[in-house]
């Protein structure tokens, strides 16, 4: 964890890669699919090889913020050949929608069996600390803005609410014959997420956007973190 | 800051108060203290004030530091440039708590406002001196009869408080105090506190949560001082005692620009409502909603129980009063068959009716004797759990009797049962009072003990909210 955020601090960053993102959260037990940093064409075939296929592949870069905006996401990559030409097309397209933007490399994981997408987050209010939210994933939480928050720390309860007051819920629970999702293993990532960022508090904003949500289980397929201000942080301090 | 709870208490609790800076021709703080049963005194240099207070029969300093012995509560009411010296002398004194009316400060958004805004804090902190304000209208203690504003109540000997407010404006703590005193609701304290430069909304709920004399608490906020501590003491005090919130200046100010999607959507609103839910405190949207859902916590019986009949005057008025408290989340069952039975014998059913919902102004139009006896059969059925009753406001204008024998009525239901039991006086209800007389009306069933309610949206809203916090507190095991 401390090398992770040293790294981001000494480079001055605070927007945490996809990478870098998940290795935290995977060292807190939190469910997701680790991605592996490949900063050529050949390094993304040898970890997709590693991996096994089919893979997505996304692309890394402290100046892009959302990463499909750009042209920054291929998945269902099938095969080496399919890997080396999706590396070529990203960072062409890329380079033509941002070109001022430094490219580290890209992120290639195991493509996930698609679930019922949900996002889990935080974020730090001004007046009460962390807060923590969660909502169905996509056009739920980007149009509707159907989302639930909770104040850090959470309680068991508090969790279940999140999950049970969010409109959506139905679709959770199993809509036109599709099994009902697994609802504790999301209580559950919700209480995790909550305990990461309690223990974390340079931990400013966290995404993980989205989740997949199975019949058993759950997991991150892709995740964000954003890391408190420093400055702000050291003046914070002082005024307390 | 650390406050000194024996000092806080002195402030809050004075058996000497000093005024310091009052003004003729009304002396609006010394007048305030005119039922006060400790000892008063003032502080006013200004040599043409003075004679006015002395002819009040009160005693009048140069200085706080020369008043004998102890000093409770000093009221502030001195121009901004005095009040450091105020301040200074309150702090060599060792008086129990400053309570600052003066205004001026960082309200102003001013640079000397700001500078003599920290000037006082600093200070105060300093001595460890409890300053309520500055900016505000101070503190309400109905026991004692330490007043911000005429109107406000004395207690009679051995009364006991009902609930305190906390607010955030001097106008709202008036306004909630005065609409609570004038349904016969105790309240115990109201603390106006302006700025909170020094003592924050969490003090003052820290400390209401340790008052004995406070069952309930409602406090008005616009914003807080310190986020992270409130949050933790509301989650805690709501399991003591119930805590409504009107939160005021909610702007719908949000969407952040932000490189989470969390961070953009955790508007305040959003996290502000999170908060009152996850803390089980009582969300209330304005001075009537803080009220109605104060009324039902402090006048019905703690109960999460759902059941209930609901008597209404005709049978359109039955229909909204059940679409009203389905809606909050009440039930509104079939009766016993021995209840119908029971019924059956009285209840003129040629344009009434006696399944739940009752429609029954031709039962108890005039006749107090059948609502007794309905409430009766009522007491009797196991399924029943509460009991809403729309009242009227007939001859009202004549004398009381009548509606003192529905209360009587009432209260040997709620004697016996235990249950919840609400009175609904509907504006244009059945019985055509007018808004005047029906207002007195209301007041009367209020100051007898009841919640009392203008409509049937109300009345199931608040009446709604209290139960879910019941039930709450029963999930909570507290």
């Amino acid at each position: 964890m401390a090398d992770v955020i040293a790294s981001a601090r000494a480079e001055g960053r605070t927007l945490l890669n996809e990478v870098e993102s998940k290795q935290l959260l995977a060292e807190a037990g939190i469910p997701v699919a680790l991605a592996h940093l490949a900063r050529t064409a050949d390094e993304a075939v040898q970890v997709s090889d590693g991996l096994g296929y089919p893979v997505v592949m996304k692309i890394v870069s402290p100046d892009i913020a959302h990463k499909s905006d750009v042209g920054g996401v291929a998945v269902g990559l099938a095969d080496a050949d399919a890997v080396r030409a999706a590396h070529a097309d990203m960072l062409a397209r890329v380079a033509e929608a941002a070109p001022s933007a430094r490219i580290e490399g890209v992120a290639v994981q195991a493509m996930a069996p698609q679930g019922t997408e949900v996002i889990v987050g935080a974020t730090t209010d001004p007046q009460f600390g962390p807060v923590m939210m969660f909502g169905l994933g996509g056009v739920f939480v980007e149009v509707l803005k159907d989302v639930a928050f909770r104040i850090v720390p959470l309680e068991a309860r508090d969790a279940h609410q999140m999950v049970h007051e969010i409109k959506g819920l139905p679709i959770l629970q199993g809509v036109r014959g599709q099994a009902p999702a697994d609802i504790a293993a999301l209580e559950a990532l919700i209480l995790s997420v909550s305990e990461f960022v309690a223990a974390h508090p340079e931990v400013a904003e966290l995404d993980l956007n989205p989740v997949f949500a199975y019949a058993e289980g759950v997991l991150a397929v892709d995740a964000r973190i954003v890391l408190t201000d420093v400055a702000e942080m050291a003046a914070a301090g002082e005024a307390r | 800051m650390n406050v000194d709870r024996a000092r806080l208490d002195r402030a809050l609790n004075p058996r000497t108060v000093v005024v310091v800076g009052d003004k003729g021709p009304n002396y609006q703080w010394l007048s305030n203290l005119s039922e006060f049963e400790g000892q008063v005194y003032s502080v006013q240099l200004d040599e043409k004030e003075i004679p006015g207070i002395v002819e009040k029969g009160i005693e009048n300093f140069q200085s706080l530091t020369e008043i004998p012995g102890e000093v409770d509560l000093v009221v502030c009411a001195v121009p901004r440039q005095v009040t450091p010296y105020i301040v200074a002398d309150a702090v060599k004194k060792g008086v129990g708590g400053v309570a600052m009316f003066t205004s001026g400060f960082v309200e102003t958004g001013e640079e000397l406002g700001r500078q003599l805004q920290d000037k006082i804090v600093g200070m105060a902190r300093e001595g460890g001196l409890p300053l309520v304000g500055p900016n505000c209208m101070g503190v309400y203690n109905r026991r004692l009869g330490v007043k911000f504003g005429q109107g406000q109540d004395k207690a009679a000997e051995g009364e006991r408080g009902d609930l305190s407010i906390i607010s955030q404006s001097g106008t709202h703590g008036i306004s909630l105090t005065a609409g609570a005193q004038v349904l016969g609701i105790h309240v115990t304290r109201t603390i106006s506190i302006g700025n909170a430069a020094v003592l924050n909304e969490a003090d003052y709920l820290e400390y209401l949560r340790d008052d004995p004399d406070t069952p309930a608490i409602v406090m008005y906020l616009e914003g807080v001082r310190d986020g992270r501590r409130f949050a933790r003491l509301l989650r805690e005090v709501t399991r003591q005692k119930p805590v409504v919130i009107w939160r005021g200046g909610r702007t719908g100010a949000g969407a952040k620009a932000a490189a989470s999607h969390t961070a953009s959507l955790a508007s305040d609103d959003a996290v502000w409502d999170a908060l009152l839910r996850q803390a089980g405190a009582i969300s209330a949207d304005s001075q009537e909603e803080a009220l109605d859902v104060a009324q039902a916590l402090v006048r019905l019986p703690r109960t999460d129980k759902q059941n209930l009949a609901l008597i209404a005057m005709t049978g359109g008025q039955s229909v909204a009063i059940t679409d009203q408290f389905a809606k909050a989340g009440f039930e509104v069952p079939e009766l016993s068959q021995k209840s119908y039975d029971r019924l059956s014998e009285f209840f003129v059913t040629i344009g009434g009716s006696y399944r739940n919902p009752f429609d029954a102004a031709s039962t108890i139009g005039r006749e107090t004797d059948n609502l007794a006896k309905i409430l009766d059969i009522l007491a009797d059925d196991p399924v029943i759990e509460g009991v809403a009753v729309e009242m009227q406001a007939r001859d009202f204008e004549k004398g009381t009797e009548r509606l003192d024998g529905m209360i009587d009525v009432l209260r040997a239901y709620r004697e016996r049962t235990g249950q919840p039991i609400v009175a609904i006086l509907p504006e244009g209800g059945f019985g055509a009072a007018t808004p005047g007389i029906l207002a007195d009306a209301r007041v009367h069933v209020g100051k007898a003990g009841f919640a009392v309610y203008p409509s049937f949206a109300r009345a199931a809203i608040a009446f709604g909210r209290a139960r879910r916090f019941w039930a709450w507190r029963t999930e909570v095991g507290a």
